[in-house]
């Protein structure tokens, strides 16, 4: 793959990560645009969005290796079919991942049309994620890789798109960083869902859904042992944010919605809390066949898993702790990601 | 390193940091406790606001000392019950909180002074509170405050002689003022003067609102009734003292800052010439702090400026941090009339005690290398 000629459009989000893919990028000489997406900028009651500073530490890692760089708006897109998608989920009583539907909607699908009508040959992020051209494949960084969120990119976008540290290692990337007095590198790590920061998702729903509080009663007996907020901000098999101390912890096993009732339970053994099948929708399947045993991923980092899938449903050999409803489950023929789904 | 913003923050002088010093662990006591230890620090304590309230002209009784200048503003709107107006190029410090009461904001001319038509035309009968900046704090623009203490006092003798009891006063930020000119209450005609530490080579976190005997006050924190109830918190003794230290310091130096400052703002301006871009120097040049050279360099890009000039150790700022890229202009560039292009353009260049003639020179050669730069890479 030559370098030379070939302009490539690379989301900057002011991170580590991205700002050493420029470098890696400049370095191998392509002619590197950074883009800042701006897909959320709005202030949080007490919390104020970052998207002004990271703005500015994308545009000096952009200035300091003489790239031009643009910011890109894709505010109003990133509240319909990320931000509405999300909340529409929460209502159902699911825990979405907003940050899968932004790489499937946003990076690998608006930035990457735009990337592309600008006349640009490859779009770049900063995932640690690896493609051969076709296929999507594990990062090196096995402690760092990304493809769960990535599982729902398009095939064509896919083609187009390098991952410039996809084979390295963090703890190298964040040494390139400080060799090349990168500031970013001393940044501290954004985490979880990219607007709503570390803490924020509870204070983030309760601005917009219209919540109600309701009784948390113990599945066996149907005591009523405290009172919630809303049953939307509780997960099953979630063990913490349940303020009726004392004892064994609780464990949240059931939402009734329509009753707005949560039911706990202190039996770890609990039906609802473990399955050896998991019902798949949405799936999207990144090759024309499945193997026969594959291995599983039910969050981000979480170990893989042998199981099998027939299409619509996971079948593992033992059972596993259920992930929550609206969670994903990636698929692996080893390096390769295969797709996944959306758990039903 | 060179630094050219002066108008951001100081560094505290060798004076204030020594007369500071003791009162963190050895004179520590809590200025209201009743052992003679705790009546000395209250002594030192007071002496210092006395000093801070002579700076400007004024007496001790007269301050409240705040934790820094955006406090005092916020303070100063208390007084609030009708309508307020204010510049329209004040920092926000002033603009967020009249946004908080009915206000109207004042025009600018094209120099960036007061627009007195706008200005009478706006003065009317509920009006309680007009605040203007001594200097403004991204052109430094000196506002002829006496002419606009004497319509107030006009107003107010209409009022009188009307038996309209509503008050009217005049508030003033000097903060940025502070190192060139002579701040005094009286003659500036201000009934509120708010003072900052951290521009005048004091620490940061403390600041000073002067006020009248005839302005009422609604207090916006609330406790053990300190500073004669409009600021409760335990006193903070050490900032005070350095604060009162440094602003002494700076009224000694008075002119010979400003002179030196007129000097090497007048070789940065020929050297800046000298470059690729013209350089539109902003705001008036005749009424302005001897230390300000607010320049754009139409076309480009100050932020990228500030990034690269970064890497060669020469740091600057521009009013507008930020804003080019958010899609917000600076609201001060915006009100003098310039152009998008010039406020995408513009640096704050602000000297002071870091600065001599040999890296002043030094910078301006760093600026015009990198204006070149970046003028041949947009072509």
């Amino acid at each position: 793959m030559s370098a030379a000629n070939k302009t490539v459009y690379l989301g900057m989000s002011g991170g580590v990560d991205s700002s050493v893919s420029a470098l890696i990028l400049k370095e191998q000489g392509y002619n590197v645009i950074g883009v800042y997406m701006k897909n959320w900028s709005k202030d949080l009651p007490g919390m104020k969005c970052p998207w002004a500073e990271d703005l500015a530490d994308a545009k000096r890692v952009a200035t300091k290796l003489d790239l031009d760089f643009e910011v890109w708006d894709f505010e109003d897109a990133y509240k319909k079919r990320v931000v509405d998608y999300m909340l529409d989920e929460f209502k159902k009583g699911n825990t979405p991942n907003p940050d899968i539907m932004c790489n499937q909607e946003i990076k690998f699908k608006m930035f990457y049309e735009e990337a592309m009508r600008r006349g640009g040959d490859y779009i770049a992020t900063g995932h640690y994620a690896k493609t051969d051209g076709k296929n999507l494949l594990r990062a090196t960084d096995d402690n760092k890789d990304q493809t769960y969120f990535l599982y729902r990119i398009s095939k064509e976008s896919l083609e187009h798109t390098l991952f410039p540290i996809g084979d390295m290692l963090k703890p190298d990337v964040k040494k390139l960083a400080e060799k090349n007095n990168l500031h970013n590198a001393y940044k501290k790590e954004s985490m979880g869902v990219c607007f709503v920061g570390e803490v924020g998702m509870k204070d983030f729903l309760k601005e917009y859904i219209d919540i109600k509080p309701g009784e948390i009663r113990e599945i066996e007996t149907e005591t009523v042992l405290g009172h919630h907020e809303g049953a939307i901000f509780y997960t099953i098999g979630q063990r913490h944010g349940l303020y009726i101390g004392g004892g064994l912890p609780y464990y949240v096993v059931k939402k009734d919605l329509d009753k707005n009732i949560v039911y706990v339970s202190r039996n770890l053994n609990d039906d609802n809390l473990w399955t050896k099948e998991l019902p798949l929708k949405d799936v999207v399947l990144r090759c024309d066949k499945t193997p026969e045993k594959v291995l599983v991923r039910l969050r981000h980092r979480a170990p893989l898993i042998e199981a099998k899938f027939d299409g619509k449903k996971i079948i593992f050999k033992n059972e596993v702790k259920r992930p929550a409803s609206g969670q994903s489950v990636v698929i692996y023929d080893d390096q390769i990601c295969l797709g996944g789904g959306i758990i039903d | 390193m060179i630094y050219l913003d002066h108008a951001a923050a100081t560094p505290v002088s060798k004076k204030a940091l020594t007369a500071m010093q003791p009162y963190f662990a050895d004179d520590f006591f809590n200025p209201s406790a009743a052992y003679l230890p705790a009546k000395k620090v209250r002594a030192a304590y007071e002496d210092a606001k006395s000093t801070i309230a002579h700076c400007v002209g004024a007496k001790n009784n007269d301050l409240v000392i705040t934790s820094g200048a955006t406090e005092a503003n916020n303070l100063a709107f208390s007084l609030i019950k009708k309508k307020c107006l204010v510049l329209a190029t004040e920092h926000d410090s002033v603009l967020n909180v009249a946004k908080n009461y009915n206000y109207e904001e004042i025009a600018v001319l094209k120099n960036g002074l007061v627009d007195l038509n706008d200005f009478k035309k706006k003065l009317s009968a509920d009006v309680e509170l007009v605040s203007v900046a001594l200097a403004n704090n991204e052109l430094g623009t000196i506002q002829p405050l006496a002419e606009i203490a004497s319509l107030i006092r006009a107003e107010r003798e209409r009022r009188l002689a009307a038996g309209d009891k509503t008050p009217i006063f005049l508030h003033s930020d000097a903060s940025q003022a502070m190192n060139l000119l002579d701040i005094n209450v009286s003659r500036l005609g201000v009934d509120l003067l708010t003072v900052n530490s951290a521009k005048v080579y004091g620490p940061k976190g403390v600041g000073a609102l002067y006020l009248s005997h005839d302005v009422r006050l609604k207090p916006l924190i609330f406790g053990g009734g300190q500073e004669n109830g409009l600021r409760s918190g335990t006193e903070n003794v050490a900032g005070v003292i350095g604060f009162a230290t440094a602003f002494r310091e700076a009224k000694e130096h008075l002119n010979g800052n400003r002179k030196k400052y007129e000097k090497l703002v007048k070789i940065l301006r020929d050297e800046l010439k000298k470059g690729t871009v013209e350089p539109i120097f902003l705001g008036s040049t005749k009424h302005q702090l001897a230390n300000f050279c607010p320049v754009s360099f139409p076309g480009l890009d100050a932020e990228r400026l500030i990034f690269k000039l970064e890497e060669a150790e020469v740091y600057v700022s521009t009013g507008a941090a930020c804003a080019a890229s958010k899609g917000q202009k600076s609201h001060t560039l915006a009100a003098i009339g310039l152009t998008d292009e010039e406020i995408a353009g513009s640096l704050r260049l602000s000297l002071g005690e870091l600065n001599d003639e040999e890296n002043i020179k030094q910078a301006a050669e760093i600026i015009n290398r990198v204006v070149k730069e970046e003028y041949e890479r947009r072509k």
